[in-house]
């Protein structure tokens, strides 16, 4: 195991990791400085692992027709997925599209995002049609894994029921079997170890599909407002739905999402099999994730993007909701009014309401650490619109 | 063996699936009799018979508990984490489980009596129907097995996972897949007797009736079929998919939506005669009795309300659950939570 550390400082610059200067956070929250130790094996950083094979490079799919009264339709989905990844990959043919990312061979682990129920959440029709696509190019159901860290929230959305028989659906707060072995949910060699608030267990340890089961993630989250962290994209469903022990980074009003979410992300076996992210805002939320119970909060964005570079992808997404917050009149995402806090209560009457000072500022901390690009000005971002 | 009254002896209560109660118990348990905490998730639902309470849990094991005390009478371990509610039939108890095999154990003292394999994880709770055991499994198949020895008289391959609990009634075998359809074949052969293509997938348990089928879908549509023939009588739409299996008593049909209501429907025509406020969301089966229908929801209650007017009568803050029941008789209440502690409330 390798063992790598990071230091940062909340705003007065940072400590000197050998990595440059870092340091996070947007000087409202008078956050502690916080070391982060990185226990993972060190694995030679492959072309495919984040950013990817088009660093920078986002395509945002629309399609008028992927709600049609109430219902993600499969067949709009469909449509996006095929364009989109078209778009991505520059090939003319679906199959040769996916087949630059996974081999029959490989084990794939599909991350989805199942904590918004109901309803906000990676869609069922989006996951069976990557199973498809990834069955399209050779790739056994026996070798497809959907997970995600709770298990209860996987099955009310059933999708331990609507995937096609051979797919295994792996909450990682239950035990699993692979070919009649038991095996608990986490690697306990595998881990990210931090004092955030004094919390009494400082390690979350990544799970074992990752560390050890797959050889290729395919990244399925939502396009979703956060309440911590800003928005919930790419890198926090990779992060957080792969570690446990998380929930502690944030404590109201103040969070260390930025810069947990982005270091969890360099972990070796996570960086290097996330090869693909489809981000499903067909639903998007605009306040009061991840889990918007109160539908006034949730829109039809009719909306897929699709790319290797997650912090590019979470940039975009960024934009989409900090746009629609704008539209509808409330508080920017990075707002650091005091007057603006209450509680989660709160949060779920009013969009202007946040128990936390939000610290999207993950995004960036993601591509200091060279996870792929930040400035708007170096992102590739292509729309189509299909259909 | 006779069943009392009281009896519970399948997922719903009995082979009819109508999750009907006897019990009009018009008031909340106030009053702990015995919990006991397993070692892992329970997701599927106790049953009760003869004084015991048999209980199934994802660290691989089914209970045999007394249902007055609580007290372990034995305990069985399967090859893997068990997700499915156990059945009795005669001296048997049997099962489904993760490891792809249908397993029955002599229910006085825990002893295996046989297996029969499937090609992956069963989690629906088996049928009995003249000396015949039907249960789908997650490989898609559909099967049939002798209940004497569980050697299989049939098979049906279908193009979804089964994880719905099969209805066997007179000479046909009614089920719903994830391929959209629900199924009903002839119980001696497993040859179609009709088929009906819902808009998505069928992973609510039906129930029948007066001759009627009903089962929810993932389509939104609550679904009533004529079980000879699977013409449709009626369907009714909900806000978002169903995976609550229905219950029906007193000329109502009940079962719940993941958009989070408790809908009562009238049996005859499909309508609306009450919803209850939004729960969030609901995939647990009610069970209804004469005045009263009971549903445990996802999010930490089991809830009871008036079968006639939707009236919340009493609610027991204890835990959630994602598909098990509550069995509820006139002295006690047994509820099973998804982190694993199994109640008898008075």
């Amino acid at each position: 195991m390798n063992r790598r550390t990071f230091v940062f400082s909340a705003t007065l610059g940072a400590l000197n990791l050998g990595l440059g200067r870092l340091s996070f956070g947007q000087g409202g929250s008078r956050l502690k400085s916080l070391e982060i130790a990185v226990h993972a094996p060190e694995l030679p950083l492959s072309p495919l692992g984040m950013p990817g094979l088009f660093p920078g490079k986002v395509v945002e799919v629309f399609h008028d027709k992927s709600i049609v009264d109430r219902r993600v339709s499969p067949a709009a989905i469909h449509t996006m997925v095929e364009d989109g990844m078209k778009a991505l990959t520059g090939e003319s043919v679906p199959r040769h599209a996916w087949a630059r990312f996974v081999v029959p061979a490989d084990v794939v682990a599909i991350k989805v995002n199942p904590s918004g129920v109901p309803g906000t959440v990676t869609s069922i029709p989006l996951v069976r049609e990557v199973i498809q696509a990834l069955n399209s190019v050779g790739v056994p159901n026996r070798n497809i894994i959907v997970y995600d860290r709770n298990s209860n929230q996987l099955e009310v959305n059933g999708y331990h029921t609507l995937v096609p028989p051979g797919v295994r659906v792996v909450g990682l707060d239950q035990r699993w079997s692979v070919e009649g072995e038991t095996r608990g949910g986490y690697d306990p060699n595998v881990f990210c170890e931090m004092d955030c608030f004094g919390e009494r267990e400082t390690r979350s340890y990544l799970a074992s599909v990752v560390a050890t089961d797959a050889t290729k993630i395919i990244n399925l989250p939502c396009l979703k407002e956060h309440n911590a962290s800003g928005v919930t994209g790419c890198l926090k469903n990779l992060a957080y739905g792969s570690f446990n022990n998380v929930a502690r980074t944030h404590v109201d009003p103040k969070t260390y999402t930025d810069p947990v979410i982005a270091v969890m992300c360099t972990a070796a076996p996570l960086r290097s099999k996330a090869v693909l992210h489809i981000m499903d805002g067909i639903r998007a939320v605009y306040h009061s994730g991840p889990f918007a119970w109160n539908p006034d909060f949730v829109w039809e964005a009719k909306t897929l993007l699709i790319g290797t570079d997650p912090v590019a992808v979470d940039r975009m997404e960024l934009e989409i909701v900090e746009q629609k917050r704008r539209a509808i009149g409330v508080p920017s995402l990075w707002d650091r009014n005091p007057e603006h806090l209450g509680t989660s209560a709160d949060m779920q009457r009013s969009a202007s309401k946040s128990p936390y000072y939000r610290e999207p500022g993950h995004i960036k901390t993601a591509a200091e650490l060279g996870l792929g690009k930040w400035e708007l000005n170096q992102i590739d971002h292509q729309k189509l619109r299909v259909g | 063996m006779a069943q009392n009254d009281t009896d519970w002896v399948t997922l719903l209560a009995a082979n009819d699936r109508r999750g009907k109660t006897s019990a009009a118990r018009r008031t909340g348990p106030n009053e702990l009799i015995w919990k006991v905490a397993l070692p892992e998730s329970v997701r599927s639902s106790p049953v009760l018979s003869d004084g015991a309470v048999y209980v199934t849990c994802r660290d691989g094991h089914i209970y045999a508990l007394d249902s007055r005390t609580g007290k372990e009478r034995w305990k069985f371990r399967a090859g893997a984490a068990i997700d499915s509610t156990p059945s009795i039939s005669g001296h048997l108890v049997l099962f489904g489980c993760d490891d792809g095999a249908l397993y029955a154990v002599d229910r006085t003292a825990g002893r295996l009596q046989w297996t029969a394999e499937a090609g992956g994880a069963i989690w629906t709770s088996p049928v009995i129907h003249d000396d015949i055991v039907y249960f789908g499994s997650t490989d898609g198949a559909f099967r049939a097995a002798e209940r004497s020895t569980g050697k299989i008289r049939w098979s049906r391959q279908m193009e979804g996972r089964i994880c719905s609990t099969a209805y066997a009634s007179g000479q046909l075998v009614y089920f719903g897949c994830s391929d959209g359809r629900i199924y009903a074949l002839e119980g001696s052969s497993g040859k179609d007797a009709w088929i009906h293509q819902a808009g998505d997938a069928v992973i609510a348990s039906p129930a029948v009736a007066d001759g009627v089928l009903l089962a929810g879908s993932e389509d939104y549509f609550f679904y009533a079929l004529d079980a000879g023939t699977g013409r449709v009588r009626w369907k009714f739409e909900t806000d978002l998919g169903i995976y609550s299996s229905a219950a029906v008593t007193g000329g109502k049909v009940f079962f719940g939506g993941k958009d989070g209501h408790l809908y009562a429907l009238a049996l005859a025509d499909g309508k609306e005669i009450w919803k209850s406020k939004p729960l969030r969301t609901l995939t647990a089966p009610p069970v209804a009795g004469y005045s009263i229908v009971c549903i445990q929801t996802f999010y930490g209650a089991t809830q009871a309300y008036d079968t006639n007017t939707g009236e919340e009568l009493w609610r027991a803050n204890l835990g959630g659950s994602l598909q098990s029941t509550p069995i509820v008789t006139d002295e006690a209440v047994y509820l099973a939570t998804y982190p694993g502690v199994l109640y008898a409330l008075r």
